[in-house]
């Protein structure tokens, strides 16, 4: 016999089945495109943004991320069943494609058919197996939504029609396979390649031909009304990922990463700076909402969130959307609220992991310019008294600048102005100049490449904050006034290779700066000294050290540093025991995004929180390579009441003690 | 030399800060008259003639009329000095006499260096000699940098300025200091709590030695954050910055963020049993001590003397 | 209505102070410079008025030399509308009933109904120029100012005496105010603000026009002052220690007195 089936069995293949199917695929695809086409719309009510260049390495993310459903399955259970679904679905889809295609058009036209044979077989048992899959994943995720669901999974009228309506497709693709089966195949060896067709086939048997021939003819009818129902729902509901989430793959910023755009504040003609309203924001803040799936993978681990502060990445990127839909003129702070938009950490804990690509700190940030650079506001008066003294003293501590390269004198440090002929700029940053705590660290990173017979030179009294803190609370101004001095002077010693010890002067030199004109080579300290060991110039005598290492955002999320500082752990002779909050999935000590200069009003407090995860360790010692996070965690040890367990330190120091 | 010491008269009262007027003419070695707007109920122990004017005649606050009385005091005395306390009435009408007599006025003077005013420059971090060019001078004395060691004595001879004081300001009246609400920047004495206290009970020693000491207490962030103390008692970047004429640290370590909001002190003393603690370089006095042990014993003396 | 506020360019007293070759001053190589502390909130309060009763014009003037520039732009991006820039390269030489007397000379014919400044510098700190500069206008004047109010030709002021005590004071236009810390928040300029501020006047005039009176004080010498304490470390029994403490404290500071 010929291992084939009959396309429209029983359903007939004449006009009085062909014209209303079509008719009603082409109203559903109109109805879809049509809505897709007003959503464009509302997209382009924000700003113009480039998110198109290099196509051919935006196409080969995207189909990564979707086919293999990258970022999807960093969540394992969850992101398995969503992944299997999407190939179990997939597949079906494709399978019914080439089921059009041959009923109606190679089979119709041509004559050809080429569902038959073999390759008929694993078509069968690939689809069978495809929808069976699909029950069961969509079994599992509808029980982890509605019966156990995570702590802070909201339901939505959306995620009911959109779970039933896949159950009610699925089903009905079975009751209509089974009861063909059940007339045509039941007995055949053909139906060993449909199981569960079979097994439906074999439940619905007793139910006599006719009875199966009426109910396979409204399943079908069903199935197809269920499909096109599909189909127009798309863009209405959640849904519409499937598009929007596919093309933000697309739309991914490609890096620097987390780099912010560069305010023109040359610009004459500019009224306005920041975003008041989506019409400020760019399209792709907009559509980023439509991307999002209301997983809650980046609440969940949002810092903020998670220590009772009102944010919530996923609630204000969805507030952006529905302000773009709804009110578009609306005032985003308001409806946001200025607690949200200050409460940030710029951690990077809800970019990293969207498996939407959404861009969650930009969108922050451009809140605050406007608050900042509008309005003069700021989360409260220390903020602005540490910008005053940012912009008197060169550093939001408000210290003499002259006493900026003090510490280092012992050391027979010199400044550029002194001596420019070095190996090395070390770009010191404010805390390793001025704090004692931290330049206990800096002097430690100077022994060490003592130790290594590099040179160092320091810009002492010239060099300014780098700017982040200032930058990520929105004040653009500042900031780039601070780095256009920074880049000149670093410039005209003509410096080529600049060391830094702190991750945030280290990210905005080598990503930020970089717009202003800035083209010295950047390297972070922990990286350095990894090299230096690795080759042998820096040598360390390994002694036995209890500790855990805590992943600062800026070197680890923001950079992607996350070995190098655990291999000098290692050189030192570290027993690392990690956190379970560890790289990607680092937990911020609350200074970032310029809360150094803030006091946190609200909720728990972030750095009490992260150090009782390291004293859960049973660690002595919480090793870290950022002076905000050393500065939070000799605070947050105190605050917690375990000075006498827990023990903070920066990984140069527990090395230099090692030489 | 012929001085003019000008009182201070606040609320109904004389204000005791006359002695340090009286100190300083000593020092000076000149002859003196005491003026005062006030009234005869209230006069100031002092061994020479006062002129008094009614203060119901001419006002508390009347600068106009205060300063054509002094004007008209310095003619008739033939006087060659001035001096007022530098004070919120001293400050006022200091200049408003100097400019009238085409006379120097020299401010805020904390001593008297070969016979030459010294005054504070930048916060008190540098001193200056002035050198007075006019025959006649118009001074200010800092609170609390002369004093009579002992309580002033002696009876003055009253005499008494009649009419009325016209001015082109009206004063309306006194608005009382807010009750609960403390403004530790404007404190002169501060204690402070750090986590050295370790239970919220033991800020109130804190709190009485600051009370012996006259002063407010404040405490460091991490007490604050503790809520053993309420915020508005914070001192630091993140709370208040403070000024005060003595800061007394106790259990402080001295966080960058709590030196920053204190190190402008004029004095600091810490009380620590860590002597190598960071507020140990901001520390003029430095008591390595148990402060659950020195603190109660300090404020006993303090009380006693 | 006319405003005038006068601010001073002062170092920030985070600095680390020298003295200068001639002992009369500190060295100002160094130096980080703010505004006044005190002035801004006069800048504050003046921009406040200015917004208040709409119809006004508000010059900020300050005596130095170029540099001073810097500080005035930032009143002007804060809200002033003009600046009038006395170009004196030895302001820090000249007292302040000179420094009154500029002012006073600027300002007399140009009929200002509010005239707002600091009640201090916070590196002379003498205390003098406002009240000085109100002698010489012959106009009245309210010191110490920490609550401000405003009503057709009226000024409802607070002044702060010792001990949180406020007086309260009602005085007619034209009126000098001087400004104690607290008055206000003075407000972090906008961006817009600042771009604007680029754009308004800035006139620079000679000092030599408006200085017409003479130094009636001279600076003998300028010096740091013996460091009092200088680190002392008291340790042992706590009784003693307490004793000790007090001698210092009685020694060191008048706060036993």
């Amino acid at each position: 016999m010929e291992f084939t089936r009959e396309i429209y069995w029983n359903v007939g293949h004449g006009a009085w089945t062909l014209i209303p199917m079509y008719l009603l695929a082409i109203g559903a695809f109109y109805i879809l495109v049509k809505a897709f086409i007003g959503r464009v719309a509302v997209y382009k009510q924000g700003l113009p943004l480039q998110r198109t260049d290099r196509p051919g390495e935006r196409a080969g993310r995207m189909l990564g991320n979707i086919l293999l459903q990258k970022k999807v399955t960093r969540v394992q259970w969850p992101g398995l069943l969503h992944g299997f679904f999407f190939w179990g679905f997939g597949l079906l889809f494709l399978g019914t494609v080439l089921i059009v295609i041959q009923a109606d058009f190679t089979d119709l036209l041509f004559g050809i058919k080429f569902l038959k044979g073999t390759f008929y077989k694993l078509f069968s048992i690939i689809l069978d197996a495809a929808g069976l899959i699909c029950l069961v994943m969509l079994g599992g995720l509808m029980a982890r939504r509605y019966f156990f669901p995570p702590k802070g999974l909201e339901s939505k009228k959306d995620d009911a029609i959109m779970h039933g309506l896949l159950f009610a497709i699925l089903l009905t693709g079975f009751v209509i396979e089974g009861a063909r089966m059940a007339v045509t195949e039941l007995g055949t060896p053909l139906a060993v390649w449909s199981p569960v067709g079979l097994l439906f086939a074999k439940t619905m048997s007793g139910l006599g031909d006719q009875t199966l021939l009426g109910l396979h003819k409204v399943s079908w009818w069903l199935h197809l009304l269920l499909v096109m129902a599909f189909f127009i729902l798309i863009p209405y509901t959640k849904f519409r990922h499937i598009f929007t989430t596919s093309a933000n793959y697309f739309f991914e910023d490609l890096g620097p990463r987390g780099k912010l755009v560069n305010l023109d504040l040359e610009d004459e003609e500019a009224e306005t700076f920041g975003a008041t309203g989506v019409k400020e924001m760019s399209w792709k803040d907009i559509f980023d909402a439509d991307a999002c799936t209301l997983c809650m993978r980046c609440q969940d681990r949002c810092p903020a969130y998670n220590t009772d502060k009102p944010l919530s990445p996923m609630t204000l990127v969805n507030q952006i959307g529905e302000a773009a839909f709804t009110n578009p003129d609306a005032n985003l702070i308001d409806i946001i609220s200025k607690d949200v938009i200050w409460s940030c950490t710029t951690c990077r804990a809800c970019e990293e992991i969207c498996p939407a690509s959404i861009e969650h700190v930009s969108k922050i940030v451009e809140l605050r310019r406007s608050m900042v650079l509008m309005e003069g506001e700021f989360p409260g008066e220390e903020v602005m008294t540490a910008m005053e003294a940012t912009e008197v003293n060169g550093n939001p501590l408000g210290m003499g600048y002259a006493g900026r390269g003090e510490w280092a004198e012992e050391l027979g440090i010199k400044t550029l102005a002194e001596d420019s002929d070095v190996d090395l700029l070390y770009f010191v940053g404010c805390y390793g100049s001025f704090d004692k705590r931290n330049i206990a660290v800096a002097k430690s990173f100077v022994k060490l490449c003592q130790a290594a017979g590099v040179k160092l030179g320091i810009l002492g009294k010239e060099e300014k904050c780098c700017g982040e803190p200032m930058r990520k609370m929105g004040n653009e101004y500042l900031y780039q006034s601070l780095a256009v001095e920074n880049i000149e002077l670093i410039k005209s010693y003509g410096v080529s290779r600049i060391v830094t010890s702190c991750p945030h002067c280290f990210n905005t030199l080598e990503k930020d700066y970089r717009d202003l004109g800035m083209n010295a080579e950047l390297v972070t300290y922990t990286v350095f000294l990894e090299e230096l060991i690795k080759t042998g110039r820096l040598k360390i005598n390994a002694e036995n050290l209890s500790c855990t290492y805590h992943d600062s955002c800026y070197l680890g999320r923001h950079n992607g540093i996350y070995e190098a500082p655990r291999a000098l752990i290692a050189a030192a002779g570290g027993n690392l025991i990690e956190m379970e909050k560890n790289r990607q999935e680092g937990f911020c000590c609350s200074a970032g995004g310029g809360r150094i200069m803030a006091e946190e009003k609200i909720g728990e407090r972030m750095n009490i929180k992260r150090v009782k995860m390291a004293v859960e360790t049973g660690a002595d010692m919480l090793l870290s390579n950022c002076p905000f996070c050393l500065t939070m965690f000799e605070d947050g040890v105190r605050g917690a009441d375990v000075e006498k367990q827990l023990k903070p330190r920066d990984i140069a120091e527990v090395l230099a003690e090692r030489i | 030399m012929k001085i003019v010491l000008v009182a201070e008269y606040r609320d109904g009262k004389l204000l005791g800060s006359y002695g340090e007027l009286i100190d300083f003419a000593d020092k000076m070695g000149g002859e003196s008259v005491m003026f005062l707007v006030g009234n005869d109920t209230d006069l100031p122990k002092y061994d020479g003639v006062v002129y008094l004017a009614d203060a119901e005649n001419f006002g508390e606050y009347n600068p106009d009329a205060h300063k054509k009385l002094i004007v008209d005091l310095v003619g008739k005395e033939q006087a060659d000095m001035v001096v007022f306390c530098h004070s919120s009435y001293g400050w006022d009408l200091a200049p408003r006499v100097a400019f009238a007599l085409k006379a120097a006025q020299v401010s805020e003077i904390v001593e008297i260096a070969d016979g030459l005013p010294v005054t504070p420059v930048c916060n008190a971090k540098l001193r200056r000699t002035v050198k007075v060019k006019t025959p006649q001078s118009v001074v200010t004395l800092q609170s609390g940098a002369f004093g009579l060691t002992e309580e002033p004595a002696g009876s003055p001879v009253i005499e008494k300025i009649e009419g009325n004081g016209e001015g082109r300001i009206e004063f309306t009246g006194y608005e009382e200091a807010e009750s609960g609400g403390v403004d530790l920047s404007k404190a002169q004495i501060i204690v402070s709590a750090g986590r050295g206290v370790g239970k919220p009970e033991n800020v109130e020693m804190i709190a009485n030695l600051a009370k012996a000491l006259g002063g407010e207490y404040g405490a460091s962030r991490p007490v604050v954050d503790s809520e053993w103390v309420e915020h508005n008692r914070q001192v630091g970047t993140t709370g208040q910055t403070v000024s005060p004429k003595l800061y007394v640290a106790c259990g402080i370590s001295g966080a960058i963020q709590h030196l920053a909001g204190m190190k402008k002190s004029e004095f600091i003393v810490a009380v620590n049993t860590d002597r190598d603690a960071p507020i140990a370089e901001a520390a003029d006095v430095f008591v390595v001590a148990d402060l659950k042990e020195f603190v109660p014993l300090l404020t006993e003396k303090i009380q006693s003397l | 209505m006319k405003i005038l506020v006068c601010i001073k360019q002062v170092p920030d007293m985070e600095s680390k102070f020298k003295v200068d070759t001639a002992g009369t001053w500190y060295e100002k190589t160094d130096l980080a410079w703010r505004m006044n502390e005190y002035d801004e909130y006069a800048v504050e309060q003046a921009i406040q008025l200015k917004e208040q009763v709409k119809d006004a014009d508000l010059t900020v003037l300050s005596v130095g030399g170029n540099q001073v520039k810097e500080t005035m732009k930032k009143a002007l991006a804060m809200g002033c509308d003009r600046g009038a820039h006395i170009e004196d390269d030895s302001s820090s030489d000249k007292e302040p009933f000179e420094i009154a007397g500029i002012i006073g000379e600027y300002a007399k014919d140009k009929s200002f109904d509010l005239i707002f400044t600091g009640m201090q510098s916070q590196d002379r700190g003498s205390a003098q120029v406002g009240i000085l500069v109100a002698e010489q206008l012959d106009m009245s004047a309210v010191s110490t100012v920490v609550d401000f109010s405003y009503s057709d030709g009226t000024v409802n002021v607070k002044r702060e005496l010792e001990g949180g005590v406020k007086a309260c004071i009602t005085a007619k236009t034209p009126l000098v105010v001087t400004c104690q810390l607290g008055l206000n928040t003075p407000r972090y300029p906008t961006l817009p603000n600042i771009m604007k501020a680029k754009k308004k006047e800035l006139l620079s005039l000679p000092v030599e026009d408006l200085l017409k009176v003479e130094p009636r004080q001279e600076t003998v010498k300028v010096y740091f002052p013996e460091k009092k304490g200088g680190g002392l470390v008291l340790e042992g029994d706590a009784a003693e220690l307490a004793d000790k403490l007090i001698q210092v404290l009685k020694e060191k500071t008048a706060v036993l007195a």
